[in-house]
């Protein structure tokens, strides 16, 4: 298994050595590397030119040059950088990059994570539900998805997501059509999804209708959006909803000692809930503080699942460690959404809270809660954009490959043992379905870095797509390399990661490599 | 007579399984297929119902619907009750209860019925915590113990094997423990030695039936072998087309048939000894003396036995249509798969005009040698002539010459034609190609050979997925016969087919051969068609050639003792006579294996 | 009855005639004939078509091709007086059956907002398809010689492939877009206008055919198992007869499909290169030219913005669903799985009495009716989702 990675691993940088070679041949010739200098009509112009082809070595042919810079470049295996300097600006390409690099893998594992985990969710309920409303309606959603060019959706975003949002975020009210038209539509949503006999259709669409009526009504009526918090209510109300789902999916309800250890695990979060929040006031946060709490809640919803004993206590720590991080991602959204109204009423955020340009507001100074609250609101639209167009390919490969996997043999026999349904589709077809994934989503990743090239062009965003377009546009072709460059190698490195997690996955493979 | 006395002693007790009226239809296009109608039985504990019909006939899809599993475009309907319960129309949740619990399935291919990802050991346990109130340990002791009883070797060790780890066999048990787990009272066997090896068919038929004094279920064994039938059933119902032609005892139905489809069906069957008219191996338990009195062949030996009179036979005069000698044949290393020597210097030689059966289980490298024949697969060492010419060491280019002389059947008809091409142009494509056949020639000749097959010339045109499998296999014929070969290469051409009309093809089959008088290597895994149809039998096992010999002499006397397990595996279609066989087969597995402990 | 045989489920029924050869003459339809029905069968696919055809028509006959002048007054470059205030669209939900001089609004300068649009579906459609084209022809012949030779030509083939997906498309996109539209590259000593287009296509070609050619090896690779391959083989055809008369047919449904959907790619690239500048150009135009050049006129012109982007979108939908259908068509495994609404009636037919013909013909001779009704009780209850 490790020779075969290893080779793998191996081609694949012999591949990425050859293509930057080609790349900056081509470079080579389609970069003006006098495009500042064309329209100038100074006396000295000669000399600026000569002075120019000093400065980029353009005497020595194109082959030298690239050897030049690939023996800097390697000089990065041993500590020693040097990736050329990007001359029109006077920057060395290695203090360029690390903050760039940082801006995309933020931007990207934001979109990435949540456009798997929507996709796969959304594409097994299509492919349950296949040949119904629902399902057709997924399948328009996701032919919309693949259809709309990122760039304009970035453009319609900045208009609608961040500007006039901002307006209605200042005065909060939507007319009564408005309200009774996003609950129908939810309604009709979750019937769908739902499924089952008319009569269930019926209430499940009449129960979605009133409740997202009645969040709606909420929310406006008690201006929530001004002051959004959770609360304890919230936190408490999310958090057992949270638990009593999670073991629904995990274990059924049947399985009472789960439901317990969940139901426990989400009082005990709230018990936590207080003296929780004594100790973000007195203490600075970080995100190391973040994960040792984490750690520790994970650990809290383990032990409460061994507490409970059972038949498998395993099985009751799983849900109530997953029970355990869900309770600290609500406190965690929960304190920082109080920090709001100091976030939205700061000088510099003048109340227009969604951000259009930039991965920070400037001269913005605050506590954990607020930078986090001020890259959050960075975040969001870029990611939406992302996350829109990749959300599609997720959603429709889960179908496809479920609906096939669901046609095995196998599901027939995990029928005939007489196992529920939802154990048939979550425990034998979802985790074949999930196989063939795993070689997308290294494609997929590339697509999607790719994709933050336009997204973070639009957004003002500084990673690594943005300095690839300026460089481009600056004929500085050093910066150009580095991007290639690491694009490159995360591929490797996305490629390798896949590869190992189908060994990992599929026991067909572990054996045979 | 303890078999008529288990039957009559079953009779006695109530059924526990009630079928009335019992229907399935399809939703297909936009009416209504009917699958099977008006299936009517009784099932007591204990008792074994065999299904039989060809494929179509409903069978499976009728048993399915016991248990709510048709597919999602079907529909049941009737009466089914299991213990005064209404099977028919129960509501998903408590359906769940019985399947696995009360009713329980073996099926076909255990390769895709048991889930990949998990372990065999997990996939039992599951079956039995979904039912009984158990923890994981008490499960796996529960699972091992199952395991244990369908003798499964290290069961410890297997308990953590993934599915693709175990064989063929191993899988089988797997699946039946599972399907035991719950002590169901009634167990639905769907083909469950159908895509077995015949010896370890043989293994899986004899553990069922230890089982099944054990169990105390009813079992309803759906199959279209009528080999497996006689070995196991009870009571018989015969379908055709949906519905039952024919019910009865076992006895009845094989002794003194009464529809014409039975009848047709039972002559259908190949039945072992009767293409040469003795008895054969295993039919009388005094047979295995006879065996110990000579020079004993050890189980293990790789040495090819000659009977006498076991040479090549065929015309004499004229060069041999094939001829090994000391062939070694690779399959060739393709990335990082390391070659694979699929035969191990082998000699046999086929004469001009003469039918040679080459018999062997799945991976013995039968299907090698034909195919290395035609230079699909080349031979690295020794030499392999056909028609005189030397085909090892050639390259693809040179081969076209030998490619003239041998005609090649493939085993499926379903992918051996091309999909996208008329079946008229498949058939003429070799003469296009070797002696540049154009127009009204071509179409001429392409007409003569539909002729010899019985097509009739209409259907030159049509595409193959119209055809059913006998006419697909009749087609593939005419193409083989295309260039009038003096060697023709048939790898298992009837495996695919349902009896009646192997019966036809391989009827066809010996017509052909008398009128074009072609050599053929006749590749199978059925003795009994072998014998059927060839004059000499060649038995193959790991890539070796074991044993050559006239068929007569080597389906009643073979030597070599894989050779004998293998003609005692095989079922035949009489319950009296398999009876018999299978008391032989066992005392002389006991016999053998004794002697390896020794 | 050979449809009905090919559509029952599973196999159990697919030998249903296998016991009668020759004297039960089946009558039934070509492969391409049944994948054809299917096509036209599927509702998507065909009103994606009719969309795209209309789209194609309207375009081109809007604004001519070449030489042709069309028959729109307007062209794309000249401008006039601006009509409206701001240049607003001269038809409106208000009044739909006025269309007015300007029905897609005017640019600051006032060129006509319909002319451009129409010009730059023109030719991001040519883009589209000479992509499409040229990926087809790249990425089935590489993919067809890795998948039929194997061995080290297929490891040096792919190694080429992994090389074009390393980097994203869009990155060499843009670079290619640079070379050809940049000063140092003339191309026959041609006019930049009149070679951009179709080199921009050739060279995104160039870049795109990477998952077509994965996809032509492993249906290649499963072919090349396949029997009939080896029985061509055995028949005396050489490699180029296998691959073009065997192999290439039997793998038309994933290049078809796959040329298909990698076109609904090809147009959003285009489009998006041309909105980075890297691709299409001004004074050319294209749709994501035109977005490109309007955007910070979203505010003020928003109509010059939402044109452009929406026959993007209808063209990008249209081809994504027009493969949709052809995937269906293709596939064998496809069964119309009828919704439980469409049975019942069937029953509620049969069991009226209206449809006892056709329950016969399902081959239900008596009782047909009652033994329905029955089902239909059953289901009731037990009817599975």
């Amino acid at each position: 298994m490790i020779r075969f990675l290893l080779r793998r691993t191996l081609s694949t940088i012999l591949v990425l050595l050859v293509v930057t070679f080609v790349l900056y041949l081509l470079l080579n010739r389609a970069l003006d590397f006098f495009w500042d200098l064309r329209a100038s009509t100074a006396p000295n112009i000669e000399d600026l030119f000569a002075s120019r082809e000093r400065l980029l070595n353009l005497d020595s042919p194109v082959i030298v040059r690239y050897f030049q810079w690939l023996a800097g470049a390697s000089g990065c295996l041993v500590g020693a950088c040097d990736l050329g300097t990007a001359w029109y600006q006077g920057q060395e390409v290695v203090d360029q990059l690390p903050g760039a690099i940082m801006n995309t893998v933020k931007l990207v594992t934001a979109a990435t994570i949540f456009s798997i985990v929507i996709g796969i969710f959304i594409g097994l309920v299509s492919a349950i539900r296949q040949y119904s409303g629902f399902d057709y309606f997924i399948t328009f959603l996701s032919f919309l998805m693949y259809s709309l060019p990122v760039f304009w959706v970035a453009v319609l975003l900045k208009q609608y997501g961040a500007i006039e949002f901002n307006n209605f975020l200042a005065d909060p009210v939507l007319g009564w059509p408005a309200i009774i038209g996003t609950s129908v539509l939810a309604g009709l949503i979750w019937m769908g999804a739902l499924g089952g006999s008319r009569r269930r259709h019926l209430y499940s669409f009449l129960g979605a209708t009133a409740v997202t009526f009645a969040v709606i009504y909420a929310v406006l009526a008690f201006g929530w959006l001004n002051s959004p918090s959770l609360g304890i209510i919230g936190v408490s109300l999310m958090g057992l909803a949270g638990a009593v789902v999670i073991t629904y999916l995990s274990t059924g309800l049947a399985n009472r000692k789960a439901l317990w250890t969940s139901l426990t695990v989400a009082v005990i979060g709230i018990g936590l809930y207080m003296p929780l929040q004594n100790l973000f006031w007195y203490v600075e946060m970080s995100w190391l503080w973040m994960l040792l709490l984490l750690v520790v809640a994970v650990a809290i919803g383990m032990a409460v699942g061994l507490a409970f004993r059972g038949r498998d206590p395993w099985v009751s720590a799983r849900t109530g460690a997953l029970v355990a991080v869900v309770m600290a991602f609500f406190v965690f959204v929960d304190r920082v959404f109080q920090e709001w109204g100091n976030y939205n009423s700061h000088p510099a955020i003048n109340n227009r809270p969604i951000a259009t340009i930039g991965a920070a507001t400037p001269n913005l100074t605050g506590n954990f809660w607020i930078t986090n609250l001020d890259s959050f609101t960075h975040l969001l639209l870029p990611s939406i954009a992302l996350i829109l167009i990749s959300i599609a390919s997720y959603t429709r490969y889960t179908r496809g490959s479920m609906l096939e996997v669901m046609n095995q043999d196998y599901i027939r026999t995990a029928r005939a043992k007489g196992l529920p349904e939802r154990t048939v589709i979550m425990r034998h077809a979802l985790r074949n379905a999930l196989l063939p994934l795993a070689s997308v989503v290294p494609v997929d990743i590339i697509t999607m870095i790719g994709g933050a090239v336009i997204t973070e062009t639009i957004f003002g965003w500084s990673g690594m797509g943005k300095l690839f377009i300026d460089s481009m546009n600056r004929s500085e072709i050093d910066p150009i390399m580095a991007y290639i460059v690491i694009t490159g190698l995360l591929a490797v490195v996305a490629n390798l990661l896949a590869d190992f997690l189908y060994a990992v996955l599929d026991p067909r493979i572990r054996v045979n490599a | 007579m303890a078999e008529t006395q288990t039957a009559a002693a079953a009779q006695s007790k109530e059924p526990i399984l009630s079928v009335r009226d019992l229907g399935v239809r399809f939703w297909v296009g936009d009416e209504w297929f009917t699958a099977s109608r008006g299936l009517t039985y009784d099932l007591r504990p204990g008792e074994v119902l065999a299904i039989v019909g060809e494929s179509g006939s409903g069978k499976s899809q009728s048993a399915m619907s016991l248990m709510g599993l048709v597919p999602r475009n079907g529909r049941a309907s009737g009466s089914a009750k299991l213990g005064g319960k209404e099977l028919i129309g129960m509501p998903e949740e408590q359906m769940q209860r019985v399947r696995g619990n009360d009713i329980s399935v073996i099926f076909q291919e255990p390769m895709t019925a048991l889930n990949p990802v998990y372990t065999a050991g997990y996939q039992i346990s599951e079956t039995l915590r979904v039912h009984n109130v158990m923890g994981p340990r008490e499960a796996k002791e529960e699972a091992l113990r199952l395991m244990r009883m369908v003798e499964i070797p290290d069961p410890e060790e297997r308990y953590n094997s993934f599915p693709h780890q175990l064989s063929g066999g191993q899988r089988q048990r797997i699946m039946i423990a599972q399907a035991l787990a719950c002590r169901p009272r009634l167990l639905i066997a769907d083909e469950p030695t159908t895509a077995l090896d015949v010896t370890v068919q043989a293994e899986i038929l004899k553990l069922m039936r230890d089982l099944r004094e054990k169990v105390d279920a009813g079992i309803i064994l759906i199959t279209h072998d009528m080999g497996v039938v006689a070995d196991m059933a009870d009571r018989i119902l015969v379908m055709k087309e949906g519905q039952v032609v024919e019910e009865g005892t076992a006895t009845q139905i094989f002794s003194s048939p009464q529809h014409p489809y039975t009848r047709q069906l039972l002559a259908a069957v190949p039945h072992l000894g009767e293409g040469s008219g003795t008895a054969a191996f295993g039919s009388e338990a005094g047979a295995l003396e006879v065996v110990e009195a000579r020079p004993e062949i050890p189980l293990e030996s790789d040495e090819t036995y000659v009977h006498p009179g076991g040479e090549a036979g065929g015309r004499a005069g004229e060069t041999p249509a094939l001829r090994l000698a000391g062939a070694c044949i690779e399959y060739p290393a393709v990335g990082r798969k390391k070659a694979f020597r699929a035969a191990h210097s082998v000699d046999l030689t086929i004469g001009a005009g003469e039918v040679v059966g080459l018999v062997g289980e799945s991976g013995s490298g039968k299907t090698t040698i034909g195919r290395s024949a035609v230079g699909l697969i080349p031979v690295v060492e020794g030499s392999l002539t056909v028609d005189g010419f030397e085909v090892a060491g050639k390259r693809n280019r040179e081969l076209r010459d030998v490619r003239k002389t041998v005609g090649f059947v493939f085993q499926d008809p379903g992918s051996s034609l091309n999909p996208r091409l008329p079946v008229g142009e498949s058939i003429g494509e070799p003469m296009l190609l070797h002696q540049g056949l154009k127009g009204a020639e071509l179409s001429r000749r392409v007409e003569e050979l539909l002729d010899a097959v019985e097509l009739p010339r209409s259907m030159r045109n049509r595409y193959p997925h119209e055809f059913s499998g006998g006419q697909r296999q009749r087609i593939g014929i005419a193409r083989a016969l295309a260039l009038r070969p003096k060697l023709l290469i048939a790898d298992e051409p009837t495996s695919a087919l349902d009896v009646s009309v192997q019966a036809k093809v391989l009827e066809l089959f010996g017509h052909l051969q008398e009128e074009y008088g072609f050599a053929c290597l006749f590749i199978s895994h059925d003795l009994a068609v072998v014998e059927r149809v060839a004059g000499r039998i060649a038995v193959m096992r790991h890539g070796h050639l074991l044993e050559v010999g006239p068929s007569a002499d080597l389906v009643a006397d073979p030597r070599h003792p894989y050779t004998q397990r293998l003609l005692a595996a095989v079922p035949v279609p009489d319950p009296v006579e398999q009876r018999r066989r299978r008391e032989a087969r066992d005392s002389m597995i006991a016999a053998t294996s004794e002697d390896l402990a020794g | 009855m050979s449809t009905a045989h090919d559509a029952a489920p599973g196999a159990a029924f697919s030998a249903g005639a296998g016991t009668t050869t020759g004297s039960e003459a089946v009558k039934g339809l070509s492969q391409g004939a049944i994948i054809r029905a299917k096509f036209l069968h599927h509702k998507g696919a065909m009103a994606g078509l009719i969309v795209l055809a209309a789209i194609a028509a309207f375009a081109f006959s809007a604004q001519g091709v070449g030489p042709i002048p069309g028959w729109w007054i307007h062209n794309h470059t000249s401008s006039g007086t601006v009509l409206n205030p701001g240049g607003a669209p001269t038809w409106s939900l208000s009044d739909p059956f006025s269309f007015g001089a300007h029905p897609f609004g005017q640019d600051e300068i006032g060129r006509d907002n319909f002319a451009r649009v129409m010009k730059g579906v023109q030719i991001s459609l040519m883009v589209m398809v000479i992509i499409g084209v040229v990926s087809l022809v790249i990425g089935t012949t590489i993919g067809a010689l890795a998948g039929y030779y194997r061995g080290r030509l297929d490891s040096f083939l792919m190694r080429v492939t992994d090389g074009f997906i390393i980097v994203p498309t869009i990155v060499v996109g843009a670079i290619l877009g640079k070379l050809i539209g940049g000063p140092g590259f003339s191309f026959f000593g041609l006019p930049l206008s009149a070679y951009l287009a179709p080199l921009l296509g050739v060279a995104l070609g160039g870049v795109l055919w990477t998952s077509l050619a994965r996809l032509v090896r492993g249906e290649f690779l499963a072919l090349r198992e396949r029997e009939f391959v080896d029985s061509a083989r055995v028949a005396g055809a050489g490699d180029f007869r296998i691959i073009v008369k065997h192999m290439l047919p039997n793998s038309m449904g994933v290049i078809i499909v796959n040329t298909t959907l990698l076109m609904s790619q090809a147009i959003v690239l285009e489009t998006a290169l041309s909105f980075l500048g890297f691709g299409i150009r001004s004074p050319q135009i294209s749709l994501g030219q035109l977005i490109n050049e309007y955007q910070t006129a979203f505010a003020t012109r928003p109509w010059l913005f939402w044109w452009a982007g929406l026959f993007i979108i209808v063209i990008a939908l249209c081809v994504n669903f027009i493969g949709d259908g052809l995937r269906d068509a293709f596939d064998p495994r496809m069964k119309t799985i009828p919704s439980w609404r469409k049975m019942k009636r069937a029953d509620r037919r049969v069991a009226s009495g209206a449809g006892a013909e056709a329950a016969a013909a399902a081959g239900t001779e008596t009782g047909a009716a009652a033994d329905t009704a029955r089902a239909d009780d059953n289901d009731d209850k037990g009817a599975r989702h």
